[in-house]
C-alpha cells in the first residue's frame, strides 16, 4: 500500500511553480510602479497624453499582478506580496521614459517564457493553460511599447513634435485577430 | 530517541525518511507528519511542514560555521502558528536540514510515483 500524496492533495502546483509564479508578482508589481514613475515625470514634465497612457499601463500591470496571485492561492499554494522599492523617478528625456517602457515589457516577456519553460518540463499543463493569457497579453503590450517608441522616428522631436507624439500615444491599438 | 512507532501504534505510520539523528513519518489518516528529533516528537500538518522547510532552509550555515564572536551556538526555529520551535545548535541545524532534504526528496519522488501509476490506472 503505497503513501497517500498529501502534497498533491493539498497543492496543484509544484513549489517549483509557485516559486516561480510568486517571482512574477513580484515583477507584475515592480512593472506596475514603475509605470505610476513614469506617469509622474509625464506629468511633471507636460506631457500629459503620455501621462494617462502610463497611468492605464499602471493599472493593467496590477491586474495582472492579481491575477497570479489568485491563482497561487486558488490551486492550494501561498501567494507572498511583494516588497517594492528602489523604483527610479527622474528620467533624463521624455525618449527615454518609452525606452524603459519596451525593456520592462520585453523583461515581463521573457520571464513568463522562463515560467513556461518549467510548465512544459513537469508537465504543469494546467498552469501552461493559465499562462497562455498571458502571452498573448505580452503581444499587444509590447507591440504598444514598440509603437509608442516608433513614433519618435515617424514624427522627430524637433519643433512642436514632443507635443505631436504626445498627442498620439493614446491612440496606439493592437486589433490582431490572429 | 523515542520509538515513534510504539507511541502511535493505532495510527499506522509510513516512514518517510530516517536519518542517524531523526525521522519523519507521515499520517495518512491525520494527513499530517510526525518528526522525531532532538529528543522529541513533534506533529506537523501541511501548512506548518512548509513553513519549517522554509524557516530551516533560510538559515545561513555557512555564516554560522565563521562566526567568530563569542556568542551562544544556538539559532531558535520559530515557525509562525505553529505550536512547536526547535532551539538548535549548528551541527543540530544541519542534521535537521540534511532530514527534511531528504523528506522533501521521498515526497516529491512519491509524488512522481502516483503521478505516473495511479492516477493512470484509476
Amino acid at each position: 500500500m503505497a503513501m497517500k500524496d498529501i502534497m498533491r492533495v493539498k497543492c496543484l502546483i509544484s513549489s517549483e511553480i509557485e516559486g516561480l509564479l510568486n517571482q512574477q508578482i513580484r515583477k507584475e508589481a515592480q512593472s506596475s510602479s514603475i509605470y505610476l514613475a513614469m506617469a509622474s515625470w509625464c506629468d511633471r514634465n507636460g506631457f500629459d497624453g503620455s501621462a494617462s497612457y502610463f497611468f492605464k499601463q499602471a493599472e493593467e500591470e496590477r491586474l495582472h499582478q492579481l491575477k497570479f496571485f489568485k491563482y497561487i492561492l486558488d490551486m492550494g499554494g501561498t501567494a507572498v506580496s511583494p516588497e517594492i522599492s528602489g523604483i527610479k523617478i527622474e528620467y533624463n528625456s521624455f525618449r527615454e521614459v518609452f525606452e524603459d517602457a519596451l525593456d520592462q515589457e520585453v523583461s515581463v516577456t521573457q520571464s513568463i517564457k522562463n515560467i513556461a519553460g518549467r510548465c512544459h518540463k513537469e508537465q504543469d499543463f494546467v498552469t501552461m493553460e493559465f499562462l497562455n493569457w498571458f502571452l498573448k497579453e505580452q503581444r499587444e503590450e509590447e507591440y504598444k511599447a514598440r509603437r509608442a517608441l516608433e513614433l519618435f522616428e515617424v514624427i522627430g522631436e524637433e519643433g512642436t513634435g514632443r507635443w505631436q507624439i504626445d498627442k498620439h500615444v493614446g491612440d496606439i491599438k493592437y486589433n490582431s485577430e490572429a | 530517541m523515542q520509538d515513534i512507532d510504539t507511541l502511535f501504534e493505532d495510527l499506522k505510520l509510513a516512514e518517510v525518511f530516517t536519518t542517524s539523528k531523526g525521522s519523519v513519518h507521515q499520517c495518512d489518516k491525520e494527513n499530517c507528519w510526525y518528526i522525531d528529533f532532538g529528543g522529541k516528537v513533534n506533529r506537523f500538518d501541511y501548512r506548518c511542514l512548509l513553513k519549517l522547510k522554509k524557516a530551516v532552509y533560510l538559515i545561513d550555515i555557512e555564516a554560522l560555521l565563521l562566526k567568530s564572536e563569542r556568542s551562544a551556538d544556538i539559532e531558535i526555529v520559530f515557525i509562525c502558528a505553529c505550536d512547536h520551535c526547535y532551539i538548535l545548535d549548528t551541527l543540530q541545524i544541519i542534521a535537521m536540514k540534511e532530514l527534511l532534504e531528504g523528506t522533501f526528496t521521498m515526497l516529491k519522488l512519491n509524488h512522481i510515483i502516483h503521478d505516473c501509476l495511479y492516477r493512470l490506472a484509476v
